[in-house]
């Protein structure tokens, strides 16, 4: 046994060697595809490893064919999914690891969940693993920071979701409209610079009478909060303060409440329930102005087979507050969805490298461009070129996502994010609905945030704070 | 049994002899029925109870440490619960709905088993049909009311077409309807378990006091209203208890159709529940809620049983004289 | 005269709210089934799509068939795994806890029918077990499962079922061994039957037609139990109810044909069933509350 296995050992040093020397003289062009190899380098002294992951399955069909090259590469595949809704997957996560259980090898979600299963022991750091395998989330901006926590890297990510803005071409550049729009408001009709603009311009469109309804935002519960924390960063402020104070009562949590509550008025009525399963019926079919909305709406908007407003829309940066008297832009980055790793798994390595393989760039942009299983969105720096994926969301999506990714700001990252979230929903929603006013929404959030704060632990949240601020994008306004 | 098992036996002696042995016998059969179920009962309930009971006293925050470490925390988490109005509107909404969707039911059930229990043509087909709603998978009927009860969905439509009017009721969306939209699938959901329980009880009646009202000359409303009615009490009762008990804990319909919104209209004890301890992870506060739930459903179960004892008692004195005298036949 | 116009009157009202009423009850599940052929762009659709066209079967072969192997424009298609599994979870779970509860409760209902083997009081109690809602105890119930080793495992949430459905079980078949005469038991004993033959061979045998409807209504609460089998399960025992909720995503929303597509397979064959053995069903609800 012992004889036979060491010639093999040396045989694999040797391929090893080999790899890494032909590699190595094609310069930096080379590099990325390189990427790849010296994944397979690391993952190649597992051995056949048949990975379980909890992943919703229409993630997941677009990953097969790379986790087949995986497999054929190094014997590591991922052969059995838990397949969740992608909203019940945190709960099943925080349930395994309350459990430490050694069932899943990856699970895919939200980075917003990364805090919370951190502290609960169950993420492994992958910067370890992404050394050794000589591979980097090269994402536009500072958007993989988003997958960070306290320095260390915890996700890597397959789904750039980051809200676009996107309005419609064709009535925005109607010059019937624009001469009405100047004669009503003396100013020319120009693409929606601040919330205000944007407003305007929806109050300005709204007409359900004919169908065309201002706003297609979404308002409900679980799904209308990204726009609160959008507003809210956007007029400079955050949810605390670095003492976990809760300091969404304040000035710029005002005119985001503000922001957040007057969409009603070029809204949908029923806005108060519908998730994206409706909304998006009504934008592909023609009956939405102005939106923000995730980038992967763009590849379904664009298929003619499946939307009625390809090729009518423009897509750009999501309109900004102010903060200090200069113009501020926060696009929300949530959620970013993640391979994560779990420490418990007795498969962990080849886990990690798996993950770190359907982040590389030739993997993720054949994820990305899949048209149909159009799930996965576009984030990798290579990706805003690649033709395939160009061809996918259009240039000028791909301009804005690319945009966008700049000022990519996460959902409230920290332990309890769910909690927050819950919060969030209830408070906001009661707002909306018009049974809290305005002023007692904020109030509300803030009393209830510090309740969540003091159970889960003041000193705990304290360095939390620390990374939620530090994966703030940094820049005003992308360069 | 003994009794006529005593008349059978020949010799007082060995009657006695063979007593004594029939009830050993009799008792050791007893405990082989009831054995495995208490064995499972204890097993299962005992700890997952003495779980309950010790996160409702022990504030444990997942994050932070194991469950075995968490702090004491006496009555403060209970505290909590009863100072949380958020719970005291999900347990007004439990009662709203299950008290509306028992009702519901009940109206319609025994209204549909009155006009169906004698034999008509199409009887069959009408029986078959109205049955097929409690066949159905509640969170299908969640997902399916979701497009049905939209703005625009087929709902509006078809009541704007009835009625020449341009209806746009907001089912989901208004919070003010929300509950009571539920409430209407749920009803849609269970009249049949109203409906077929009412039809056993209208079925069984005896002929005998109708035919003697009728000779009498009552109308068939005075004979349903003082006739039918008193004799059907026991079964009435039944639908309605077993009907409200079931809908306090309905979970899937609302969770499957609105997740407790807009805002939190439709949050119910069960979604609320749900949420703190499944979405937001306090398990602690979770079980608090969940041991005042359960303290609560066993004070209306114990009200429940005793007015279906009083009404089984009746029934079985009202029935006893004709059975004994069977017996002695 | 008068008195026959009445009864037609009657009849006419009669018909009238029962055609209603049965108007009701087939909508919805027609939406289902017409849903379940739409191709996506008519889900939500103004004015509603009230008859697929083109009809589709691309949910059909999604969901059931599983997507990887069609191409489709070049493409594949949404959607991947097919839910057999599930499906053979839920027969294995439904019926199988079905079985044994209705087998088990109608020994027990034999025992208090003859020998007062439980008391009123602790039958009414037994009701209990039943109207507990099941999330007030699942949270501790998963945690002590899962030390046990009984999370994610068919006999973990068998067990679950077979417990929620014994009271019905006890309840509906004690009203049909009631109303079974003593003295056939009598004289079997005379004949030197033991009581667990008596039972087997001689008493559930005289109440098939109760065991069957009895059968079928736990059965139909067991199929559609969504709670437990979401939360005590993981990728092993995933049940039919859980395995719809999937057709959902946190920004791309519900996907809804395929959804009915699923819906129409799961409720279907219980559909058949039930009305196969309908006429048995009115019996079996009357928990002793009826006497004939």
């Amino acid at each position: 046994m012992f004889d036979q296995a060491l010639p093999r050992r040396h045989v694999l040093q040797a391929g090893l060697g080999l790899a890494g020397l032909a590699a190595a003289p094609f310069g930096s062009r080379a590099l990325a595809a390189d990427e790849g190899d010296s994944i397979i380098a690391a993952a190649k002294g597992i051995g056949n490893t048949d990975l379980k992951a909890i992943m919703w399955s229409n993630y997941f069909v677009p990953m097969k064919p790379p986790i087949e090259e995986f497999r054929k590469a190094t014997g590591i595949a991922i052969t059995n999914i838990k397949d969740l809704s992608t909203p019940t997957i945190p709960q099943a996560a925080m349930a395994e690891a309350l459990t430490r259980s050694p069932d899943f090898d990856i699970v895919h979600l939200g980075s917003e969940m990364i805090p919370s299963l951190v502290s609960a022991g169950y993420l492994e750091p992958l910067d370890e693993y992404m050394h050794k395998a000589n591979y980097k989330m090269d994402a536009v901006g500072d958007y993989a920071n988003l997958a960070t926590y306290d320095g260390k890297t915890y996700g890597i990510i397959t789904d750039g979701n980051i809200f676009v803005h996107q309005l419609r071409k064709d009535l925005f550049e109607n010059a019937d409209n624009k001469k009405k729009f100047e004669d009503k408001f003396g100013k020319p009709l120009a693409y929606p610079k601040t919330w205000d603009d944007e407003f305007q311009q929806m109050k300005f469109f709204h007409n359900p009478e004919k169908g065309i309804y201002g706003s297609g935002n979404l308002r409900s519960r679980g799904f209308g909060y990204p726009w609160f924390l959008m507003y809210l960063y956007s007029f400079g402020g955050f949810p605390f303060d670095p003492d976990m104070k809760p300091t969404v009562y304040g000035e710029a949590g005002k005119r985001a409440i503000e922001v957040y509550l007057r969409d009603k008025e070029v809204a949908f009525p029923d806005s108060p329930t519908w998730g994206t399963s409706q909304m998006i019926g009504h934008i592909t079919a023609g009956d939405v102005y102005s939106c923000q909305y995730w980038g992967g709406l763009i590849k379904l908007q664009e298929n003619p087979a499946k939307s009625k407003t390809a090729g009518k829309w423009t897509y750009g940066l999501v309109p900004g507050g102010e903060a200090n008297g200069k113009p501020l832009y926060r696009a929300a980055g949530m959620p970013v969805v993640c391979l994560m790793v779990n420490r418990n798994s007795p498969h962990k390595a080849a886990a990690a490298y798996m993950a770190c393989w359907l982040g590389t760039e030739k993997a993720s942009s054949q994820i990305v461009s899949d048209r149909v299983n159009s799930f996965n969105d576009a984030w990798t720096k290579q990706e805003m070129t690649d033709p395939r994926v160009v061809q996918a969301y259009t240039p000028g999506g791909i301009k804005a996502i690319q945009e966008n990714l700049q000022v990519s700001s996460p959902n409230i990252y920290l332990t309890g994010n769910q909690e927050f979230v819950d919060v969030l929903d209830k408070n906001l929603g009661q707002g909306y609905l018009g049974q809290l006013k305005a002023d007692e929404v904020l109030k509300q959030i803030d009393a209830d945030f510090a309740k969540v704060v003091k159970r889960i632990g003041t000193a705990k949240l304290k360095k939390d704070y620390k990374t939620y601020a530090a994966i703030m994008p940094k820049a005003m306004q992308p360069a | 049994m003994t009794e006529t098992l005593a008349g059978i036996a020949p010799a007082e002696a060995a009657a006695a002899r063979r007593d004594v042995s029939r009830s050993e016998a009799v008792r050791r059969f007893k405990w082989m029925i009831l054995a495995p179920l208490l064995l499972l009962l204890f097993s299962l309930l005992t700890p997952v109870l003495l779980l309950q009971l010790y996160f409702s006293f022990h504030q444990w925050t997942v994050y932070l440490s194991s469950w075995w470490n968490a702090d004491f925390a006496g009555l403060d988490i209970f505290q909590s619960v009863f100072t949380d109005p958020r719970f005291g509107w999900a347990v007004l909404r439990s009662l709203a709905f299950a008290g509306g969707s028992t009702i519901g039911c009940f109206v319609i059930g025994f209204l549909l088993a009155y006009l169906i229990y004698r034999p008509f043509r199409g009887q069959a087909l009408y029986y078959a049909l109205f049955i097929v709603p409690m066949l159905t998978v509640p969170i299908v009927i969640a997902y399916t009311g979701q497009m049905l009860l939209d703005r625009s969905g087929p709902l509006n439509d078809i009541l704007s077409r009835l009625t020449g009017h341009d209806i746009q009721v907001l089912w989901l969306s208004n919070p003010d309807i929300a509950l009571l939209t539920v409430t209407l699938l749920d009803i849609w959901n269970w009249t049949p378990f109203s409906f077929i329980i009412m039809l056993a009880g209208l079925s069984a009646l005896p002929k005998e006091p109708v035919e003697a009202a009728q000779i009498l000359g009552a109308s068939s409303w005075r004979i349903f209203w003082e006739v039918q009615l008193p004799l059907l009490r026991p079964v009435i009762l039944l639908a309605l208890v077993l009907r409200f008990l079931d809908a306090m804990g309905a979970f899937p319909i609302i969770w499957g159709l609105l997740q407790g919104g807009p805002g939190t209209a439709t949050e119910t004890l069960g979604v609320y529940i749900y949420i703190t301890t499944w979405q937001d992870f306090n398990v602690s506060l979770g079980a608090a809620q969940s041991y005042v739930t359960m303290m609560m459903m066993v004070v209306i179960v114990l009200v429940a049983i005793r007015l279906l004892r009083r009404e089984k008692r009746s029934l079985d004195t009202m029935y006893a004289g004709p059975r004994e005298a069977d017996g002695a036949i | 005269m008068t008195k026959s116009r009445q009864r037609r009157a009657a009849t006419i009202a009669r018909y009238a709210v029962l055609t209603v009423w049965a108007a009701i009850v087939i909508f919805p599940l027609y939406w289902i089934v017409a849903t379940s052929f739409k191709p996506q762009d008519q889900w939500f659709s103004w004015p509603p799509v009230y008859l697929p066209s083109p009809p589709t079967l691309e949910n059909y072969r999604d969901v059931w068939l599983g997507a990887t192997s069609f191409e489709h424009g070049g493409q594949t298609a949404l959607s991947l795994q097919t839910p057999f599994l599930a499906l053979r979870n839920s027969l294995i779970l439904a019926f199988g806890a079905t079985t044994l509860a209705v087998l088990y409760g109608s020994i027990i209902a034999y025992g208090v029918s003859r020998y007062r083997l439980l008391s009123e009081t602790r039958m009414f109690q037994l009701l209990m077990l039943r109207m507990v809602p099941p999330i007030v105890i699942v949270a501790p119930l998963s945690l002590y499962f899962s030390y046990i080793g009984l999370l994610d495992s068919m006999i973990g949430l068998g067990i679950m079922y077979f417990l929620t459905s014994l009271p019905y079980a006890v309840w509906m078949t004690k009203s049909f061994i009631d109303e079974v005469p003593r003295e056939v038991e009598q004289a079997a004993e005379i004949l030197g039957a033991s009581r667990w033959r008596t039972v087997f061979e001689v008493v559930l045998p005289l109440i098939r037609s109760g065991l069957v409807a009895t059968f079928m209504f736990i059965l139909i609460l067991n199929w559609s139990e969504y709670l437990l089998a979401l939360i005590l399960s993981k990728t092993h025992v995933v049940t039919l109810p859980v395995e719809l909720s999937k057709f959902e995503g946190s920004t791309e929303g519900r996907l809804f044909g395929r959804q009915a597509a699923l819906s129409v397979g799961i409720t279907l064959p219980l559909i058949i069933v039930g009305l196969f053995i309908r006429k048995h069903l009115a019996r079996g609800f009357s928990f002793g509350m009826v006497r004939r």
